[in-house]
């Protein structure tokens, strides 16, 4: 075992651990060298801080587990080597959080996992990244919109980075993987050991992201999926992404905790708005009147707000409806951005009742106007341009 | 000795014959009343007996037995103290029976003998001519140009029992009815020429008076929306003689001052405050069952000013009376029906605090939920025509000139009206649904426009021949073109505007 591996197999053992969350770890290794490390977690180097701050958790709180006891008693039953001899059995690689081959997206994060495990090409990731995520209870039009966003990514060369969960993640890889001509490789980030298929409908997905793009996950092989470990890959998911777009999500989604780990990292979000009636969406509309995210309509939104399409920004968007006759635009700039009466209309243009009633009329008729009792008001053109990205998350 | 003399009392606004029956005989000297009198009558006894002795005429002390028939139904006192008063002195005696024959009593007396002015005079001689063409009444001076009238024209007036005494026993000549006091032709009405601005507030007015269309303001405090309302009165034509005799009728029931002549030829205007009771607005109340505000605005103008503020249940009981143009109150004693023909005119803020422009409103929800259920549902259906009225901008009310003057609008509207007559399916309000597509067709242009209103949803069925109606007085107002075009469709439309969404914050 070369000295590099042997580094790699003390973190391997390490990151295995019941009870070794990546915050542990990372105060592990990031203090001690790899095998200082292993040393400390025994206990044998006990008066590390890192052990000592675990040790006065535990007289606080007797309740918890005894970590130190039980990570003496991991490491001697299993040791380092083998724990190493299962990993490469797997076809898993791993870098190290440090290593010239860690991703470069990740080392400034200041959450960044100390081990990454990966199947396929870890250059993969040096490109433009888009994160879509959402609930896992997806409605058929919320997977329709995450397939359409997933392709349009693709399409333009964007890796589409999710988690391979079922619903809205699955679709937008299938979305990716559908680009014709191949479009950019898939990134997938997983919460549980890569050779642990989870969910098991998702074995061909899984294989074929791995094949065509890069799987990651900060858990060693044969890690089976737990409840806690979704918010941790959920961080890694955000600090990978350029942007994040939350296509559907209840209103306590986990897809929410991505967007949030995403705004904390000043990373833009998009939210895909839905229907009030749809429970899948309230996270979304939740998310767009708090004005966390940013709206998105489709593939083409967020290639305006990364930059890659310059076709709309900056520009006036294509106004669907049908042109003003020039009377009726001289109208419509009379209406302002007020609501008016008739009267005061008619009185501002010096016509008649009569004649700004029918030009309102089919004005209305042709969408540029909206009436309400007895007021007019001026729409501006149907779909919404993609604003400045939103305030930093307080 | 028994006496007869004609007379009449009022129920509701129509009169009924009644003949005073008076027998004097032996007996113990009393005085008593029968045939269903109601208090009033009885208080008539003693008004009677001390007009008769003030005048220095004998009252006879024997056993005096009074009878009012029919029998059938309760008589007020009401006018009936000059019938019995003459009746008691001709059964004694003092006057001839003979020259009585040909004459119908009306008037209360006071204690010293004259004769006071009654209400109801004009129906009551009415009665009295249904029941016998050739009677004259004999009325006081005060009542002489309505019961002249209301019968044949011929009208005997007294101002005192002795005068009367005098005419009948020693055959004096009548004294002639006093002329009428010759005023200027008041038209006390105010001019449209006082309103700045408003054009769709005019417009509504013009086409209320011409179609006979219910008219509802909405808008906020100071939008002038009460000044307009007390316009719209002039705009209308003068009445014609059976609506006139019929608002005279309900007029002199009620005891309100008659014009001059005695007829009411220029349509009433009511505006009843908000307080109004149900009784007030409908009619009933005493036996004699008052006429109600929609009965007195009859072939005119009922202005509900603050319509919010009145009582829902006010309100509600007014739907019916428009709808059939008479008003049938119902009692235990009697049922009378009176007539009830009115162009409503109703205003209102769009909600408590009065704030119109959209998100202006400063009201709390429940406040403004609480105002709009006041107005909501089938009392809105009835406007035809449904405006908001801003207040009018700065200039206009400093620097704008008049506008055109009522006589102006009302040669317009009379126009209109001809037309309508022409077609001879009287007012286009009450035009039938079935008439519609024959009297006023449509253009293929504002059958698109309707089209369009009923697939917004902006307009029901029912709204859609209310569109109808008023487009077709727009088009008579026009010049009475046959086909309904698109414009006057728009101005049907633009004149029925959803009153419940304009309110205060209405997005």
């Amino acid at each position: 075992m070369t000295p590099s591996a042997i580094d790699v197999a003390s973190v391997v053992a390490l990151s295995g651990l019941d009870g070794m969350t990546p915050l542990r770890l990372r105060m592990l290794v990031r203090r001690h060298d790899p095998q200082t490390a292993v040393a400390v977690a025994r206990g044998e180097a006990a008066d590390s801080v890192f052990v000592d701050h675990l040790v006065r958790s535990q007289l606080r709180r007797p309740h918890r587990t005894d970590w130190q006891r039980c990570w003496r008693e991991a490491l001697d039953r299993v040791t380092v080597g083998a724990r190493y001899e299962r990993f490469m059995a797997a076809g898993v690689g791993a870098v190290l959080y440090g290593d010239a081959a860690y991703p470069e997206c990740l080392v400034e994060d200041p959450e960044a996992p100390s081990i990454l495990f990966y199947r396929g090409d870890l250059d993969v990731l040096d490109g433009r990244r888009v994160g879509i995520v959402g609930t896992r209870n997806a409605t058929a039009t919320g997977r329709r919109l995450a397939t359409g966003f997933g392709l349009g990514l693709a399409e333009r060369g964007v890796r589409v980075v999710s988690g391979l969960a079922r619903g809205i993640d699955g679709y937008a890889h299938r979305g990716a993987l559908a680009a014709p001509g191949g479009g950019a490789p898939p990134v997938g980030v997983v919460a549980c050991g890569l050779d642990v298929v989870y969910p098991r409908e998702h074995r061909d997905l899984w294989a074929k992201v791995g094949e065509c793009g890069v799987l990651l996950s900060e858990r060693p092989p044969g890690t089976a999926p737990r409840a806690s470990a979704f918010p941790e890959r959920n961080r890694i998911l955000a600090a990978l992404s350029e942007l994040v777009v939350v296509v559907e999500s209840r209103s306590s989604g986990g897809s929410l905790l991505t967007a949030r780990e995403a705004a904390k990292r000043d990373i833009t979000v998009m939210a895909v708005p839905g229907s009030l009636a749809s429970r899948a969406s309230e996270g979304t509309n939740e998310l767009l009147r708090d004005g966390l995210a940013v709206p998105a309509l489709d593939a083409t939104d967020v290639l305006v707000a990364l930059g890659l399409d310059t076709r709309r920004a900056n520009r006036r968007r294509f106004d669907p409806r049908p042109p003003l006759a020039a009377e009726e635009r001289a109208l419509f700039d009379l209406i302002g951005g007020d609501a008016v009466t008739l009267e005061e209309l008619a009185l501002r243009s010096c016509q008649e009742l009569v004649d700004v009633a029918l030009s309102l009329g089919r004005m209305e008729a042709a969408g540029w106007v909206v009436r309400s009792g007895g007021w007019f008001e001026a729409l501006p053109a149907p779909s919404v341009v993609p604003g400045p990205p939103p305030a930093p998350w307080s | 000795m028994l006496a007869s003399v004609q007379s009449a009392n009022l129920v509701g606004t129509t009169g009924r014959a009644v003949t005073v029956e008076v027998h004097v005989g032996v007996g113990l000297p009393g005085f008593t009343i029968v045939g269903l009198p109601d208090e009033s009558c009885r208080e008539a006894r003693d008004r009677v007996r001390a007009a008769l002795l003030s005048s220095g005429l004998t009252w006879p002390n024997r056993r005096i037995t009074v009878n009012l028939a029919p029998s059938g139904f309760r008589k007020s006192g009401i006018g009936l103290d000059l019938p019995i008063a003459v009746g008691v002195l001709a059964a004694s005696e003092v006057i001839p029976v003979a020259p009585l024959a040909g004459f119908g009593f009306i008037g209360e007396l006071g204690l010293d003998g004259s004769l006071r002015r009654v209400a109801g005079v004009a129906p009551m001689v009415a009665a009295m001519h249904a029941v016998q063409p050739a009677i004259i009444p004999v009325v006081p001076v005060a009542n002489a140009t309505e019961a002249e009238v209301a019968g044949n024209g011929e009208v005997r007036v007294v101002s005192t029992l002795v005068e009367l005494v005098g005419i009948l026993k020693e055959g004096l000549p009548w004294p002639t009815p006093p002329p009428p006091p010759i005023g200027p032709e008041a038209d006390i009405v105010p001019d449209l020429a006082d309103v700045r601005g408003q054009p769709l507030a005019r417009e509504a007015l013009e086409v209320a008076a011409a179609g006979h269309h219910h008219v509802l303001l909405t808008g906020p405090p100071g939008a002038g929306k009460t000044m307009l309302a007390q316009r719209l009165a002039g705009l209308l034509a003068p009445l014609d003689a059976e609506t006139a005799l019929e608002a005279t009728m309900v007029h002199s029931a009620a005891g309100l001052a008659l014009p001059p002549d005695g007829l009411v030829r220029r349509p009433p205007f009511r505006a009843p405050h908000h307080t109004a009771s149900l009784v007030s607005m409908v009619g009933g109340g005493t036996a004699a069952m008052r006429p109600g505000e929609i009965s007195l605005a009859h072939g005119g103008i009922l202005f509900l000013d603050e319509l919010g503020e009145f009582p829902p249940s006010v309100v509600d009981a007014l739907r019916q009376p428009l709808e059939e143009g008479v008003v049938r109150v119902s009692r235990a004693r009697a049922t009378v029906t009176m007539p009830s023909r009115v162009l409503l005119i109703a205003a209102t803020n769009p909600c408590p605090c009065g704030g119109g422009r959209p998100g202006e409103c400063q009201c709390s929800e429940p406040a403004k939920a609480r105002y709009l259920r006041r107005l909501s549902g089938p009392l809105l259906d009835r406007f035809d025509l449904r405006v908001y009225v801003d207040r009018p901008a700065p200039d206009q009310l400093m620097d704008g000139g008049k506008g055109e003057p009522t006589w102006v609008v009302r040669e317009r509207v009379a126009a209109a009206r001809a037309h309508a007559d022409r077609r001879g399916h009287g007012a286009n309000s009450t035009l039938d649904i079935g008439m519609l597509d024959e009297v006023a067709p449509l253009s293929p242009e504002a059958r698109l426009i309707l089209r369009r209103e009923l697939d917004q949803g902006r307009l029901s069925g029912r709204g859609l021949h209310r569109i109808r109606r008023v487009a077709r007085t727009v088009a008579d107002l026009r010049g009475g073109a046959e086909v309904v075009t698109e414009r006057d469709v728009v101005r049907a439309l633009y004149m029925r505007v959803d009153v419940l969404k304009s309110a205060g914050c209405a997005a």
